[in-house]
């Protein structure tokens, strides 16, 4: 029984080092980085062109490696925090604050400007994705922009007509109304619907409300505009049914597997218009070819419009900081950004290749020709990032909107009762973890000192230093009304 | 094996015997006993990643019972301690139905005539249930696919394998991995999908009934339900009265008694929006005044008893007496709103998606896996060491099926339904995080949030490991306290 327990250790033994030296990093000479994204066509391409600019570059060569199975946001955090995270990560929303506030994700602000990819190589607007505290941590892999994609083809199948690129929350409440009544006769078994959903944070900042106030001090989702929002989106959900609830929407996707089936409903008709950024395109281009049109999504008041970017970081641990930094000088490199303009995965992350005749006119894309200007013209006119809160998480932030909004749908709460438990809840997130940080109370505290200043200025109708407003909403809404100090306007 | 310990010294086989126990003893300690110790002193920090971790490294703070104290706060602590214990109702049924399961396919019967005939009464069953669908609007083809192959293959594997294929079956949900079956009753409960599909024609059928005799819906069901609910309170009432007057019950199983008879009313009451001050105060004056009326009544027969006598059969009863007063009670509730529903159609449920409903679909999906989980194996085996010289004996006392089932098998089964009760109270608690995170992510509005998801969100999405470990080990202290009560009181019962 000994030996044949020793033999099992001995064998297990030689197992596990046979495996250790079959790791790729230990077969090869160059350096190994692992980059987690998805595993698809376009990424696997990045590899490829990654690999020759380097050569191009004469730069040492490295294997970069998509590591697909850890890009679930918990378990980036998880392995990170743990001292075994990838070498390079997609950030994508509330990671790229919440990444970097933990310390896993390298500031690279000295290489940035040593190797030529600084915060003013992109789109100004996405700064607050990757720019915290004035230190740089990463660059965008695209910028993305959501709009409302239009099937021109179910628009003139039931002899509706198409919506303008500027609309207002009536007129989509109008024409809207018109296309379910023609597209959903009675004893139609399948609803097609208007539009997928409707931007929520959008619709607010329209009429100047956005998640928190100028300094991110206090949530402001208990405002009356909210409400007005809220009741709207009930009443379209439920009364109207321009949109599917919920339950409707997780139906249609079961309906049909992946991640797919909001195109595949778009492309089959039962949505009208999807709301959704440029990326779109690697999805529709390879169904067929559609007749399609962007258009802002329909708004009261101010114009805005959701821009986000696809970031990459650098983790803080790797044993390749050079190379995985050189990774974030070919986001800004041609190579990469003609290659984004060809697999029209969103915008390149260099607002001037999305000036270029392949990207507005793809010359194998004559049903596209419009949508890039659409969408170019609204990242740099209108694209505002979204509102995120040094003093609450934004995923608890997303969980206690959807949930609560979820709730109102539900016929369990009513809309004041719904936007004032966002409000509080919070705003009670927010007591929470300033008690519990001293470093976050100060911050805190020197905000709150701001804001009076601001509310002071504004009570009299003084404008505002830019440098005092840390919300990316509330500095183009105040850029726009005239409201900040001359010399910080640009 | 057996010469190892006759050969060296006692020290030598004492480490040759630690030397085979270490790795498990190793595991254990890193990834059970470790943990555990940990988690207890983190649940009094304010361990927050963020900002502990190895890339910030600052200093960890004792908070001391803060975290305990703000859990109780918290908003949605309490409605995921609800959504829990909610979700638990259905532990009642699934005992019920791997018990079903087990006397199904076990050999209680030694009359193989018998067997045959449970065989051909399950095909007739199947057959009358799919004409019964056929009456009330299913689709001809969808009625035989369904229940014209399942009747055929009950009839034939049944005579021809004599039941061993229906073990196998039964057991399947048990060994299917958990995921793949949330993701099959996923797609099941799709609003367009299967369930939903045979449903559908069957509720225009019933719609068409109420149109037509609104009235008998509108009072007869409420009625209905109403006197069955009535006659059963009466009859916990007067049996809880008899109890207590011949001494076979104390005042805390009389006064529990009572409790479980108020539970389900003001449950309803709560959901049909009255007021929580009168949803729970009714119900409770009631029970005060039931308490005082039949403790108050003097004790003519027998000893006095001790104040928990008879606790664990009120227990055990209520397991099945709040469920289905709660039926009977949304009965109640329901059918008098069933004609205005009925006027516009009755649609199926949208099973996951409506916050009334996703818990009673999980529940269902629970029950379905229950039938054929480890209790069945459980019921098996006991049904399997029950001496048959007392079925023999009740049969020459021409004892009925019923007699033999409710005499004989249900207290020989005692201990193994104790066993399978304070198990499943401890997996209810601690349960749900799979389905959660696959079916329904919590969702819809935290309606299948339950404790162990939320644990998960609050460590590990949120980053508030002390706070995450706090909400554990109250976790673990409800279990704890539970399995207490039903090795205190249900222990009796079992050994009785």
């Amino acid at each position: 029984m000994k030996r044949s327990f020793l033999i099992s250790l001995a064998l297990l033994s030689l197992a596990s080092a046979l495996l250790y030296w079959t790791v790729p990093g230990k077969r090869t000479d160059i350096p190994v980085l692992y980059w987690i994204t998805q595993d698809d066509e376009n990424k696997r391409a990045t590899v490829a062109a990654f690999h020759q600019w380097l050569a191009d570059e004469h730069l040492p060569p490295v294997e970069l490696r998509i590591d697909n199975t850890n890009g679930e946001a918990t378990k980036k955090l998880v392995q990170g925090l743990s001292g075994v995270g990838s070498d390079i990560m997609d950030l994508y929303g509330y990671e790229a604050d919440l990444f970097p506030a933990t310390g896993m994700i390298l500031d690279v602000t000295e290489d940035a400007k040593r190797l030529g990819f600084p915060p003013a190589a992109t789109y100004p607007a996405l700064k607050p994705d990757f720019i915290i505290n004035g230190r740089q941590y990463g660059f965008p892999r695209n910028a993305g922009v959501a709009l409302n994609w239009i099937n021109r083809g179910t628009f003139a199948k039931y002899h509706v007509p198409e919506p303008p690129m500027h609309w207002t929350l009536d007129e989509f409440e109008a024409l809207g109304k018109k296309f379910v009544a023609a597209a959903n006769p009675p004893g139609i078994r399948e609803r097609v619907y208007f539009v997928n959903l409707v931007p929520r944070e959008q619709l607010r900042r329209g009429l100047g409300l956005a998640n928190y106030n100028e300094t991110d001090t206090r949530c402001t989702l208990d405002d009356p505009r909210n409400v007005q929002i809220l009741e709207r989106v009930r009443r379209w959900t439920l009364e109207d049914r321009l949109m599917p609830s919920r339950e409707e929407g997780e139906a249609m996707s079961a309906d049909i597997s992946g991640d797919g089936s909001m195109f595949s409903h778009f492309t089959s008709g039962r949505f009208a218009m999807v709301y959704v950024g440029q990326w779109a395109l690697i999805i529709l281009r390879p169904r067929g070819t559609f007749q399609l049109r962007a258009v802002e999504p329909a708004m009261d008041g101010f114009v805005n419009t959701d821009l986000g970017g696809g970031s990459v970081g650098v983790y803080a641990r790797t044993q390749h900081r050079k190379e995985s930094v050189r990774f974030l000088q070919f986001l800004a490199s041609a190579p990469f950004n003609n290659l984004i303009v060809r697999i029209a995965d969103g915008l390149p992350p260099v607002p001037k290749y999305a000036e270029t005749e392949e990207f507005l006119r793809p010359s194998d894309h004559p049903n596209e020709w419009g949508t890039a200007a659409a969408f170019a013209e609204a990242a740099r006119d209108t694209g505002i990032t979204m509102s995120k809160s040094p003093f609450v998480l934004h995923s608890i932030f997303y969980r206690v909107e959807k949930e609560l909004t979820e709730a109102m749908i539900s016929g369990r709460m009513t809309a004041a009762q719904t936007a004032k438990a966002m409000g509080d809840r919070l705003n009670q997130e927010i007591a929470l973890r300033i008690d519990r940080d001293p470093a976050l109370r100060k911050l805190y505290d020197e905000r709150v000192r701001v804001q009076q200043l601001i509310d002071a200025r504004r009570a009299a109708g003084k404008p505002v230093p830019a440098a005092w407003i840390n919300d990316p909403f509330h500095l183009a809404y105040y850029r726009a009304k005239g409201w900040l100090e001359p010399e910080a306007r640009p | 094996m057996s010469g190892l310990g006759h050969r060296g010294s006692p020290r030598r086989r004492l480490l040759s015997g630690i030397g085979f126990l270490l790795p498990n003893i190793l595991g254990f300690a890193a990834f059970t006993l470790v943990p555990l110790v940990m988690s207890f002193g983190i649940a009094f920090t304010d361990w927050d990643t963020l900002r502990h971790n190895i890339f910030r490294n600052e200093p960890l703070r004792f908070v001391g019972f803060e975290n305990f104290l703000w859990l109780f706060h918290h908003p949605d602590f309490m409605h995921y301690l609800a959504n829990t214990f909610f979700l638990m109702l259905g532990l009642p049924f699934a005992i019920a139905g791997s018990l079903g399961a087990a006397l199904m396919l076990t050999r209680v019967s030694h009359r193989p005539v018998a067997r045959r005939g449970a065989f051909i009464l399950a095909t007739l069953l199947l057959t009358g249930s799919g004409l019964l669908l056929r009456m009330g609007g299913m689709s001809q083809v969808g009625v035989w696919f369904i229940f014209g192959v399942l009747a055929a293959i009950s009839l034939v594997t049944g005579v021809v394998t004599g039941g061993s294929v229906y073990r196998t079956l039964f057991y399947l949900p048990n060994f299917t991995a958990g995921v793949a079956t949330f993701v099959l009753w996923k797609k099941l409960y799709n609003p367009s999908g299967p369930i939903n599909a045979a449903l559908a024609p069957v509720l225009d059928r019933i719609a068409g009934w109420v149109r037509s005799a609104p009235g008998v819906f509108s009072w007869g069901l409420p009625l209905t339900c109403g006197v069955l609910a009535t006659a059963l309170m009466v009859w916990q009432l007067w049996r809880l009265r008899q109890h207590w007057g011949d001494a076979s019950a104390g005042s805390v199983a009389v006064v529990t008694g009572l409790v479980m008879l108020a539970l389900p009313v003001g449950l309803q009451l709560y959901w049909m929006g009255l007021p929580a001050l009168t949803a729970v105060g009714g119900p409770l004056g009631v029970v005060l005044v039931g308490a005082v009326l039949i403790l108050k009544r003097p004790r003519r027969w027998g000893p006095v008893c001790a104040r928990d006598a008879g606790l664990s059969a009120e227990i055990a009863l209520a397991l099945g007496l709040v469920p289905l007063l709660s039926l009977l009670a949304a009965g109640v509730m329901w059918g008098a709103r069933l004609p205005s529903l009925a006027a516009v159609g009755l649609a199926p449920p949208n099973w996951l998606g409506d916050y009334d409903w996703a818990k009673p679909a999980i529940m269902i999906m629970g029950l379905w896996a229950a039938i054929g989980s480890n209790n069945m194996i459980l019921y098996l085996a006991g049904l399997s060491s029950i001496p048959p010289e007392l079925y023999e004996a009740a049969d020459m006392d021409g004892a009925s099926p019923l007699q033999r089932f409710w005499h004989i098998t249900w207290p020989q089964l005692a201990p193994v339904t104790f066993f399978i009760g304070v198990m499943g109270v401890i997996y209810g608690l601690q349960g749900g995080f799979e389905m959660a995170r696959v079916m329904t992510k919590g969702g819809p509005a935290g309606a299948t949030t339950t404790l162990s998801y939320f644990i998960y969100i609050e460590g590990f999405e949120t980053g508030r490991l002390g706070y995450a470990s706090a909400a554990a080990w109250v976790l673990f202290a409800l279990v704890f306290i539970l399995s207490l009560l039903n090795f205190r009181f249900g222990n009796r019962s079992a050994n009785d």
